[in-house]
């Protein structure tokens, strides 16, 4: 890029790049979590609500909520 | 050498650091380490006080005496009073149980003090519990502590508190290990257990002894991906499939329990290399990096929650405070009869006692809901309708299904959320209005209410400005209908209040 790095300059811009890093891997972890909880959801409510029969469906939320 | 006072223990403390005992009257109270847990005294002497939680205790005489664990050598034993009522020094919860306190220097009926029939039920169900895992796929063992206290000494560990079985999944990645471990859930409250989740992948299990004592019984899970055993909560390290399966058996309390296929080299990943020599003062080491990978992957969905509990269980027995707040009364006048109020972050329930008194259809909602017991008692007692749930503003799965629930019912609904913005976290702030964005659509309003900074909040609260709660709400589809800010003093309020009402059209 045309910039000539003192060493002082190239570790605090080294340092700034791992902390970036970092944040971007916290990040893409937490995703697991979410993306598991919403797996969850659509597997257990998504189905039952599809076929549209409203006991059934009530009966589905009812026992997803009995299990958190 | 070695003194023993009112305030606490100073030891001489020479060549390796040793875990110690307290006894009062011949029975464990506390254990420490003599150099890790202990402050620099006078000459080569270390003084550590008695813990904190202790001192409430400490009312009367006892025989105190300190004894070295490992070797049985007593460093101390004398008589003390401390304070001047006439009374043995006794250690007892509120059911008249003998406590002393575990690794977390927190006081529980430790195993120490259970005899094999008040431990039977904890072991049929450690068994059935295995069994029902072991249906659903997951070839589960006892684990830390329990499985401890079985290799090395057959029995649970005398000062540990509760049992943890274990597994490794069969998957190889988070995102299916926390799928599994909801479903194992699911299977547990079918099967009648009263179940509880910590993390993505750790939930609880509530026994109750024979006399009444209620334990938990964790189940952790873990994963193996490339030769690397994750296991919640506390291991992450260089790891073989072959040492855990095909598990083998190992025997605790006289009864037969799966066991890893070394246990030794589980062990050593949870306790470290020294695992063989009891220690009741245990403290996990977990690097830095696994502690950030757990809490990452898996943790993050009962954020403050013990706090909360624990305030709760202070205030369970005082009754639920008369009137309302200005936000409820804000609702009660501006809502239409047979609009369906729900309290969110109802606490203890005031706001949603006095709603329900007016007529109106009223739920409340808590993060720990157990602390709603009282005003779900007071309204049956008025025979006043007032449904109680949870609501972890915290689990999608939580804010989803109930959002999916409520928009089946038939009719206006409207959301009191009074300090519940300043109370959670980002994650919950966008859960609260991702929830209005469901239950509301169609006219229906949200009331919020925060502490703004100004002056002082009330306990467990954040500062939050009004524009940002106003910015969480529009993006979630709200149209603000009014928003202001009071200062600390008006109308006997500590600290400054913003006041917000959206809609979703």
């Amino acid at each position: 890029m045309g910039v000539k790095w003192t060493s002082r300059g190239r570790t605090s811009e080294l340092e700034a790049r791992v902390k970036m890093l970092e944040a971007d891997m916290a990040e893409l972890r937490r995703h697991h979590l979410r993306l598991a909880e919403l797996a969850d959801v659509v597997q257990e409510l998504l189905i039952p609500m599809a076929d549209q029969d409203r006991e059934r469906i009530d009966a589905a939320i009812a026992s997803f909520q009995a299990s958190l | 050498m070695t003194a023993v006072d009112q305030d606490g223990v100073r030891v001489l403390a020479l060549g390796r650091d040793v875990v110690v005992d307290a006894l009062f009257d011949g029975r464990r109270i506390w254990s420490f380490w003599v150099r890790r847990d202990t402050g620099p005294a006078r000459a080569l002497r270390r003084r550590v006080d008695w813990p904190r939680a202790m001192r409430p205790h400490l009312r009367g005489t006892s025989q105190v005496t300190l004894r070295e664990h490992v070797s049985g050598r007593t460093l101390w034993d004398g008589e003390i009073a401390f304070g001047d009522e006439s009374r043995r020094v006794t250690f007892v919860d509120r059911q008249g149980q003998e406590i002393s306190l575990d690794k977390s220097d927190r006081f529980s009926p430790t195993f120490s003090v259970r005899t094999e029939a008040d431990l039977a039920p904890l072991l049929d169900a450690m068994g059935d519990l295995l069994d029902l895992l072991g249906r659903e796929g997951v070839a589960a063992f006892p684990a830390y502590g329990t499985l401890l206290g079985a290799v090395r000494e057959g029995q649970f560990l005398g000062h540990d508190s509760d049992a943890d079985l274990g597994y490794v999944s069969a998957a190889s990645n988070p995102v299916d290990v926390v799928v599994e471990s909801f479903r194992l859930q699911r299977a547990a409250a079918r099967a009648g257990f009263d179940t509880y989740r910590y993390s993505g992948t750790a939930f609880r299990v509530r026994v109750i002894e024979s006399d009444g004592t209620a334990r938990g019984l964790d189940v952790f899970g873990g994963f193996l991906d490339h030769g690397r055993l994750y296991l919640m909560g506390e291991v992450g390290v260089d790891f073989r499939d072959d040492w855990i399966h095909p598990l083998g058996t190992t025997t605790l309390a006289g009864r037969s329990f799966p066991a890893p296929a070394r246990p030794e080299k589980l062990l050593e990943a949870m306790y470290g290399p020294s695992w063989r020599v009891p220690d009741p003062a245990f403290k996990f080491e977990t690097s830095a990096h696994t502690q950030t990978l757990l809490n990452q992957w898996f943790r993050g969905t009962s954020t403050h929650r013990r706090e909360w509990e624990r305030r709760a269980a202070l205030r369970r027995r005082r009754p639920v405070p008369g009137g309302a707040s200005k936000l409820a009364r804000t609702v009660a006048r501006r809502e239409p009869a047979g609009t369906h109020v729900l309290d969110i972050g109802a606490g203890r329930g005031r706001d949603a006692l006095w709603l329900a008194g007016k007529g109106l259809t009223t739920t409340a909602y808590d993060y720990v809901p157990g602390q709603l017991r009282r005003a779900a008692e007071t309204a049956a007692e008025r025979s006043v309708p007032l449904d109680v749930r949870e609501l972890n503003l915290d689990e999608w799965r939580s804010v989803l299904s109930e959002g999916a629930r409520l928009s089946r019912l038939p009719g206006r609904r409207a959301i009191l959320a009074r300090h519940v913005m300043d109370a959670t976290d980002d994650f919950g702030r966008r859960s609260l209005a991702r929830l209005g964005s469901m239950a509301l659509r169609g006219g229906g309003r949200m009331y919020v209410e925060t502490w703004t900074g100004e002056g002082a909040g009330e306990d467990g609260l954040v500062p939050l400005p009004i524009a940002r709660v106003r910015r969480v709400l529009e993006a979630h589809g709200a149209r603000i209908v009014s928003s202001k800010e009071v200062p600390p003093g008006d109308r006997g309020n500590t600290g400054s209040v913003g006041r917000v009402v959206a809609q979703w059209e």
